[in-house]
């Protein structure tokens, strides 16, 4: 797949072998400024669309800059694609997502209302992220219930292992 | 908070119409007071007895008590270990397991990915929203193998 940028992209991007005399030349603020954005979004839709080594050189090779420069190019691609995408990743909509959980167990010996007890229960500490911030849950819950959480999620984790996802998978690629 | 004594409708019943209204409810609550007390302190009979017997009723009376009292005994207990205070109460949980393909920002993600939602009650009101969260494969393995140690603690320690 090969990556199309705008008659201005390639304007700005056709400035950068010059901006190293940027200071000598007096080339405006402007110029830098767009050069900068032009090549930010060569990288990032590369990272994006995840396009491979010769896709790049063939969409950069159009734009006629030198071999020098494509190589250039090419090399900060490849420097730094999996650390764009990794940032990108963040900017998905997202739930709170799973970051560690404490238990404790319990036993109930005697409330206000009634005395003589022996009631066992699981305490937990959820904690959560979202959007960077951490956030800590206390819940309970019961033996029984307890037991029935970890065969339900068992089963969650099974189902990667099953054939019908493990096809999905494999056509996805 | 749950209230234990139940609506008076004692003073509908028609085989105490002639009673003072107000000896009524001094005796529904006199009743209701003890009942409780010998459930919160899991009196047997012989305490509700002596109990029974130096507040001056008779034996006939005291045997009918006794005997109403042990019918609805372990219900009693169940009621008023309900009551209190405690943590939101998972009840039950839901899964879903998806494999994301691409997002606007980013393409070919290609990875599992889990939501997971815990079904909670609180222990006043009943009902609570539900505690949502998305974990990847590992996240998952990470929750299941600690619930599992905490289960296995729980069978040691009915094992002391």
């Amino acid at each position: 797949m090969l990556l199309v940028l705008s008659e201005e992209q390639r304007e700005h991007l056709g400035c950068l072998p010059r901006l190293g005399d940027a200071g000598k030349l007096g080339v405006g603020v402007d110029a830098v400024q767009h050069g900068v954005e032009a090549l930010t979004y060569l990288l990032t839709e590369s990272s994006k669309l995840a396009i491979s080594e010769i896709d790049f050189q063939d969409s950069v090779h159009v734009l006629g800059f030198s071999d020098e420069l494509n190589k250039l190019l090419l090399q900060l691609y490849l420097d730094n694609r999996k650390e764009i995408r990794s940032i990108l990743s963040e900017l998905a909509p997202k739930l709170p997502s799973y970051h560690n959980l404490e238990w404790r167990l319990d036993v109930q010996l005697a409330s206000r209302s009634l005395r003589q007890q022996i009631k066992p229960a699981m305490t937990i500490k959820l904690h959560l992220n979202q959007n960077g911030d951490q956030t800590a849950q206390v819940l309970q819950t019961d033996p029984s219930t307890l037991l029935h959480l970890i065969q339900q999620l068992e089963q969650a984790l099974g189902e990667m292992k099953t054939n019908h996802c493990r096809r999905i998978v494999r056509n996805m690629k | 908070k749950k209230c234990v004594i139940s609506n008076l409708s004692i003073l509908d019943d028609p085989d105490l119409k002639d009673i003072d209204p107000a000896v009524l409810k001094h005796c529904h609550a006199a009743a209701a007071t003890c009942i409780l007390e010998a459930g919160k302190h899991k009196a047997d009979k012989s305490a509700i007895s002596t109990c029974l017997e130096d507040c001056k009723l008779d034996r006939e009376r005291i045997e009918e008590f006794c005997t109403e009292y042990q019918k609805n005994e372990d219900a009693l207990e169940i009621i008023l270990g309900s009551i209190g205070r405690s943590p939101l109460h998972i009840t039950d949980v839901s899964w879903r397991l998806e494999y994301q393909i691409k997002t606007n920002q980013l393409h070919k993600t290609y990875q599992p990915s889990y939501l997971v939602t815990l079904n909670v009650e609180n222990s006043d009101s009943g009902s609570h929203p539900d505690v949502s969260f998305s974990c990847t494969m590992e996240q998952l393995q990470d929750l299941v193998g600690k619930l599992k140690d905490a289960a296995k603690s729980l069978e040691r320690a009915t094992q002391m």
